[in-house]
Parts: structure tokens; sequence; C-alpha cells
């Protein structure tokens, strides 16, 4: 992809720009991160600290769960150690989704909802060039906020590692995660929601669409909970290597469905 | 000037949305500057300001933000952005309203700002679909004279779509006149209203009781015979002097573009716009 030229970049700051200004785009952006990997991390590691083991129900189950290289820890590491392999992975892939479909959600129904669009295909810049800079938007800022929260994450949970005496949390299974899941879910989330766009007619509704997105996430998190399954981090990368074939092939469906007219009906 | 008028439906915007590249003709062709708007529409955009009324701008960006942002999307210099933002904001009265965001802008001012948008780039024609829908009478006057204002100090050309005959009238020097998506009139006024059957006429107010040979005795008491052109006038004027007519007033009646409009209209069974 081409270094995006000055028209492009204006067009970025000004998505960027528009998501900020929107209360409810810029709501989810910032709540969903803080919920899942501010929040909830610090109020577990409270609970885990200072809830004694025998106080909480289903501890002997949870403890199941754990992978033979972990039998040995006690109650509180072991809850930790679930924590950080099972759940926290699910929440975090939830922020990339959200504040990518989220992004891109403001960035091609909202500009075409508050009848700009026209205005912006009437410029020298090129459908396509249009198009590849809203992507580049969406992802950058997605991207941004992701290794935002990774980093609060990750310091969060380091600090509960270190009260409870646990080794670092990164794993294998986490750089899958961070660095080949992570980016694929990004993509995902943004041309997902270019292909809604040519057929939603509200940011709202779209939004409401993008929910859909989730529930895979969540059904994952279920079966490992459930002990019907555990991800490693070969399977990972094979889920990631299926999503980015699927941002392949939405990428091109729905860079074709970018025409002037399809936009403009 | 040109005026491309029609009654509502008739595609006038379709023709602007074909000549500025947002639609592909099904058949046949079109090109602005030489180049197709289906197959080339950057060179097109690059080339022309288009304002219709589809064409929103940001909301939550000021008048200068806005003009300043389509000026890079155009690929301005930033300094050449603000220069000519800083014009046009004048030009157009909307100075004071600079740092005012577009959604407190009244739809004059709206308008205004579209219009400033289309100018932005310096263009070579300007695409003008309907640009005063929605305002009120004052408002419209003003757009009007800032669009006939701007076209002459910017040497650009106009292809204005408008329902406002007599402002056409004034301000455009050819005329297009479309109905149910067929050009059923283009050239000058005279082109049109000659084409359209319609002549001038020469009126004479005479003492009560003469009537002129040749002429017709119309309800308002005056008397009328069509002319080809206006050198017919004086000749007319000497026969009735010698004649022993008494000439209280004598009036030479172009045919206007209201006239032309609908009679071409009327030909072909349309509504009124």
């Amino acid at each position: 992809m081409k270094m995006p030229s000055q028209a492009e970049r204006a067009v970025i700051k000004k998505d960027f720009r528009e998501i900020w200004d929107s209360r409810m785009a810029r709501g989810t952006v910032l709540a969903v991160p803080l919920v899942l990997v501010v929040a909830l991390p610090i109020v577990f590691l409270v609970m885990i600290n200072t809830v004694p083991p025998s106080g909480m129900n289903g501890v002997d189950q949870m403890m199941r769960l754990l992978p033979a290289q972990a039998r040995g820890l006690t109650p509180r590491q072991g809850m930790m150690y679930l924590m950080t392999d099972l759940l926290f992975p699910a929440f975090f892939l939830m922020i990339p989704l959200m504040a990518s479909s989220v992004a891109a959600a403001s960035s091609f129904v909202g500009e075409k909802e508050r009848g700009t669009l026209p205005t912006l295909l009437l410029t020298p810049m090129s459908v396509k060039r249009i198009f590849h800079a809203k992507t580049l938007g969406c992802v950058l800022l997605s991207a941004i906020v992701t290794a935002i929260s990774f980093v609060v994450f990750a310091v969060i949970v380091s600090v509960g590692d270190i009260l409870l005496g646990l080794p670092f949390f990164l794993n294998w299974s986490w750089l899958a995660l961070i660095l080949f899941l992570t980016p694929a879910v990004t993509v995902f989330g943004v041309v997902f929601m270019v292909m809604v766009s040519a057929r939603s007619k509200s940011y709202v509704e779209s939004v409401q669409t993008s929910g859909y997105l989730v529930l895979p996430i969540v059904l994952v998190l279920i079966g490992q909970l459930a002990g019907l399954f555990r991800l490693s981090a070969w399977f990972l990368l094979v889920a990631a290597a299926a999503v980015w074939a699927a941002d392949a092939l939405l990428w091109a469906l729905s860079g074709r469905s970018f025409t002037p007219e399809k936009l403009l009906r | 000037m040109f005026g491309f008028l029609g009654p509502n439906g008739a595609g006038k915007t379709t023709t602007v949305k074909l000549l500025t590249g947002l639609l592909r003709p099904d058949e046949g062709s079109c090109s602005v500057f030489g180049f197709s708007p289906a197959q080339k529409p950057c060179e097109v955009h690059r080339l022309c300001g288009v304002m219709t009324e589809g064409a929103k701008m940001y909301g939550q960006m000021t008048g200068t933000e806005n003009l300043i942002f389509f000026g890079q999307a155009f690929g301005m210099k930033d300094e050449d952005c603000r220069d000519r933002a800083r014009g046009l904001l004048k030009k157009l009265d909307l100075w004071d309203a600079r740092d005012r965001k577009l959604r407190a802008y009244s739809t004059g001012m709206a308008q205004r700002l579209s219009l400033a948008r289309a100018l932005m780039n310096r263009p070579r024609a300007l695409f003008l679909d309907e640009p005063t829908s929605g305002l009120d009478p004052e408002s419209a006057r003003e757009v009007n004279t800032m669009i006939a204002d701007l076209a002459r100090a910017e040497d650009v050309t106009v292809f204005l779509c408008t329902h406002q005959l007599r402002y056409a009238q004034d301000v455009c020097s050819r005329y297009g006149i479309l109905e149910k998506g067929s050009l059923l009139a283009y050239g000058t006024l005279e082109a049109i209203s000659r084409d359209a059957g319609l002549h001038m006429r020469a009126s004479l107010r005479l003492r009560e009781g003469d009537s002129p040979a040749g002429f017709e005795r119309g309800g308002d008491g005056w008397w009328y015979a069509d002319v080809l052109s206006e050198d017919e006038m004086p000749k007319l004027i000497r026969e009735a002097v010698t004649g022993g007519h008494e000439i209280y007033e004598a009036r030479l009646i172009r045919p206007t573009l209201e006239d032309v409009y609908f009679k071409y209209v009327s030909l072909n069974g349309g509504k009124q716009p």
C-alpha cells in the first residue's frame, strides 16, 4: 500500500475527529477497553487477593481447568492464571473488534448518513483512494486503542503476577494473539463494517449489526471455561490465518462494492 | 453561464451526476474539457466545482475548517487552502461566521459555504444544481447575486440548474430545456425563441378608434404585430406615422425565457416548474 497522500491524510484526520466528536463513538471506543482490560482485571485482582478461596464458589472446578504445567499453583495463583490465560484473551480480542467496527461505522455509514459522502466523491481523490484512506484510518485508530489497552493491561496483570508470585504472563498464546490474531481481527472489523455499510442506513443500526461479531468470541470463551476445549498458540495462529483469509476476501468484495453508484443509492 | 431548465423529474440532477462522474451512463457518452467523467472522474473533479443539494459538508467542523479540509482533499497546499478559504469567506459574506460550526449556520449561510467549497479549487466550470432551493426569497437573491458576481470575477463557466426563470434570463447567455430526459431546446434565448415559434412583437398605443393595417388589437387596447428582428421596428413606426396614425407609445416586446419555457413544456405535455 502506498504512503497516504496529503489528501488521504486529511481524510484520515477528519475521520478521527468525527469519531472523537461523536459522543456515542467516542464512548464506545473508550468504554470497551476501560471496562474489559482495566476495570475487570482490577476487580478480579482485588477479589483474588482479598477474598479467601474458601469463600468463593466453584474454585475446585476452576482449578481443574488448569493445564498440566500449572498444576502446582495455589488456589489464588491458579485463579489468576486462569483469568490471564482463558478469560482476558477473549476480553482483549473484543477491543480491536469493537474499536475497528465502531470507527468504520462512523467513517463509512456515518458519512453516508450525514450526506457528506457525495461531497467527498466530488474531490479529485479516486474512489479507491478514499476507500483506502478510510480503511487505513479505521485500522490505525483501532491499532492505537488496542496498543494502549495492551500496555495498560500488561501493567495491571504484571502487578497481579508480582503480588501473587507468578511468572510474567506473556506466553506463546498471548504472542500469537497480539501479533497475528489481533491485527487480523482489526482488519476484519473494518471490512465487515464496510460490507454492512452498503446495506445499513444508520450508524446505530450498523453498530448493532457489528454486535454479531462478538458472538464467536463469547462462544470460544464459554467453551474454554466449560472445559470443552483449550486454545493453544497453534490454534490461535491457524485462527489468525483464517481471519486474514476472510479479510482478503471481504476486502476484495467490499472494495468492489465501493463505487459512487452503489454508495449513493 | 448556461441555464439548464426543466420541470422536476426532467433529469437535470441526473445530467449533473453524469457530467461529474457520480453516475455512469447506461449508453452514450459525455465529456467535460475532453475527459470522460465515467472514465476519468478525478480529472473532471480537478477542473470542476460542483454544488448540489445532496453534497453536504461537515456539521461538526467550522466554516473555515470545512473549506480547508476540501482544499486539502483537492491536493492544495495548506497555505493556499488558508488563503483561498479566507478570500472566499470574505467574498461570500461568511467571514464573521468563519469559526462557527456549520451545524449552527442558517440554510442560506450553508448554501453560501457550499458555493465557497465548490470554488475552492479555482474550477474552470461550476455545476450548480438548484443552488437556492430551500432558501427564502431574500437569501435566494443574495446567493444568486453572489453566483453571478463570482462567475464573472473568477472567469468560470457555470452550468446552472434552476427553476428561477427570471433569474436565469438575467444571468445566463445560453439555455437548455430538458423534459423527461430529452433536450428540447439548446442555444441563446433568441435562438430557442425562434425555434419555439415565438417572435418579437411590435406594439403600439394609438388614439382610441384608430386601427393600423397589419396589427391586431390586444385585450389591453394596444395593437400588436409579429416582427422577425428589431430592425423592422423603425420602419413600422414610420409607416404608421406616415399613414396618419397618432402614436402615443411604441414598444418592442421580446419573448421572455418564461414564455419560451412554457411553450416548450406545453408542447411536450409537461408540467410547470
